[in-house]
């Protein structure tokens, strides 16, 4: 069964483009990233599923729902978590009395399994949370009930290192259990520990849609390399490194070729120093879907497949 | 049912209990006072009668030789029918442009409940202050009345307090249409503000000119007259009527927007 589909959503503020013409779907006990750079419209997507907003044109459905019919979504909201981007607690009360009366409306089986996990102060009140505090409360939440699909917009923004790899664990416990997950991020490493597939999304447009593997195996690393004595990219440049450029001291450069070439290679020179990170999101959009958005946008029905080509 | 409405009365709990003693304080100082008015050796009335007709329209003005006609302008014209008009309507206007603003809306309708149910419930918990205020100064005047060895017709005080239900509930309805038509709260909260405050004028003026006595007809305080109910024992029914179906009119009103609004945009 398909847990969330999209088809042919388009969201405008008046003449700005929050989303154009999107169309994918999330498959039952996935888990799904959206992934984009800030502004691409994600959360518009996703408050588009929750109902929040209206379609201008096309529609959604979440667990069978149109998010356009309100007596059909209203139902499909018991099965459904949410953790939005920017968390709206009441300052003034306790995170019990929240959690209180959310279970009142939706119910808090799994409530004391979470707390474990994530424990902010519950009987403190929230306007003295600090926002790790806020954003476990929010995960509490939006998991308390038991749903079926759970939609995060960002949901490890303000989470301390510890907590957010506790968060990835859990999420992938969630989909041992059979949880659909759809979560939005903007951080490629994040997606990576625990997405099945991944959309990505850029001006409002979805401009890949893929396996996490396939995706990672575009990504590349960036390796930013020290090196004894003088080193010109153009002498040091081998296959599988792209965009090469000189950094104080050595050069920095993405590598998409196998892993064991590399460091064959690199033993071969007298390193210094050497950092082997994840690229960035916006080289990994510039580098191998750079071609794509130049298409789409002359384009009049983008088709995500070209991209793959 | 009513897990929303409860959940927000619980929110306001500490402003309704300052309000409920603060006022109910207010009216025990009022009644105090009135033994040196009535003691003093001045015509009061007199003197009334030559404040201009639009001031004695405004403020219910009577008399204010007998506790009922002094308590009706002190009390119920000024601070029922002014003050706490702007305070609910001032409230109301709040209920939704605050939670858009501040992104709680969100987390509310990620919950199994349809809006109009979030509005209705959120409407209906401005009864708890309402009802709160009411019974607290209603209780405090007549123990101060009796305390200064005067009295008054308990089914009168009752009356006017009954009857500032539907007038109350008519000015947060004001309210929270503004709430769920203008995006910034803040915004929403003055121009409640300054509406039932000219609705208020307009009721006082229309009242003494009389080709614009029409007008009088759409402001709510043209249905609840306190010094009517206090100096006379004439209690408007009708007019209460037309107070709970204007609310409930206004209350449908703000249903039909909310309910078709994108939430925060």
């Amino acid at each position: 069964m398909v847990a969330i589909e999209v088809t042919d959503l388009t969201k405008r503020y008046g003449e700005v483009i929050g989303v154009d013409s999107l169309s994918f779907s999330v498959e039952e006990g996935e888990v799904f990233g959206f992934l984009g750079p800030n502004g691409a419209g994600k959360t518009t997507t996703i408050r588009t599923l929750l109902g929040l907003l209206s379609p201008t044109d096309g529609t959604a459905r979440v667990l069978g729902a149109d998010v356009r019919d309100e007596a059909a979504l209203i139902e499909a909201k018991r099965r459904i978590g949410y953790l939005p981007a920017d968390l709206g607690f009441d300052e003034g009360l306790t995170g019990k009395r929240v959690l209180d009366h959310h279970a009142s409306i939706k119910g808090d089986a799994r409530r004391t399994e979470l707390l474990e996990l994530f424990d902010p102060p519950l009987e403190r009140v929230i306007r003295e949370y600090s926002t790790g505090n806020e954003r476990m409360l929010g995960i509490v939440q939006a998991f308390m009930h038991d749903p079926e699909l759970v939609i995060m917009d960002e949901p490890t923004s303000g989470l301390d290192p510890l907590k957010q790899e506790r968060f990835h664990e859990f999420i992938r416990a969630e989909r041992e259990r059979g949880t659909t997950v759809f979560f939005s991020s903007h951080v490629l490493s994040e997606v990576r520990q625990v997405c099945d597939r991944v959309g990505i999304l850029r001006e409002g447009r979805l401009v890949a849609l893929e396996d996490v593997e396939t995706l990672l195996n575009r990504g590349g690393k960036r390796v930013q390399v020290r090196l004894v004595g003088e080193t010109s990219p153009e002498k040091f440049v081998t296959e599988g490194m792209v965009d090469v450029e000189p950094i104080a001291g050595g050069l920095q450069f993405t590598y998409t070729g196998e892993y064991n070439a590399l460091l064959d290679y690199l033993a071969d020179h007298d390193v210094l120093d050497i950092d082997i990170g994840e690229p960035p999101l916006e080289d990994v959009f510039m580098h191998y879907y750079g071609d794509g958005f130049e298409r789409e946008s002359e384009s009049a029905t983008p088709k995500t497949e070209a991209l793959d080509a | 049912m009513l897990e929303i409405a409860r959940y927000e009365t619980e929110k306001r709990r500490r402003g309704t209990v300052a309000l409920a003693v603060g006022i109910g304080v207010l009216a025990l100082v009022f009644v105090a006072f009135f033994p040196s008015l009535d003691s003093a050796d001045v015509d009061i009335d007199a003197m009334l009668a030559a404040y201009p007709p639009a001031i004695q329209e405004a403020f219910g003005i009577a008399t204010l030789s007998t506790i009922e006609g002094f308590l009706a302008v002190e009390i119920y014209q000024f601070v029922w029918l002014l003050l706490l008009g702007l305070y609910f309507a001032y409230s109301a206007a709040g209920l939704i442009a605050d939670d858009v603003e501040r992104d709680r809306m969100d987390l509310t309708l990620s919950l199994p409940v349809s809006r109009s149910r979030v509005l209705a419930e959120k409407f209906l918990s401005l009864l708890v202050p309402i009802l709160a205020l009411n019974a607290v100064v209603a209780a405090a005047v007549y123990v101060g009345v009796l305390a200064i060895d005067q009295s008054i017709d308990p089914l009168d005080l009752a009356m006017v307090h009954a009857l500032s239900v539907p007038y109350l509930l008519a000015c947060g309805a004001i309210g929270l249409v503004l709430s769920v038509l203008v995006s910034r709260a803040d915004v929403a909260k003055r121009i409640a503000i300054a509406l039932v405050f000219v609705l208020f004028l307009v009721e006082s003026v229309s009242a003494s000119t009389e080709e614009l006595e029409w007008l009088g007809y759409v402001s709510p305080t043209r249905y609840y007259d306190p010094t009517a109910i206090l100096v006379e024992g004439s209690y408007d029914f009708v007019g209460a009527a037309v107070l709970l179906g204007a609310a409930v009119a206004l209350v449908l009103l703000a249903r039909f927007r909310f309910s078709g609004a994108d939430i925060g945009t």
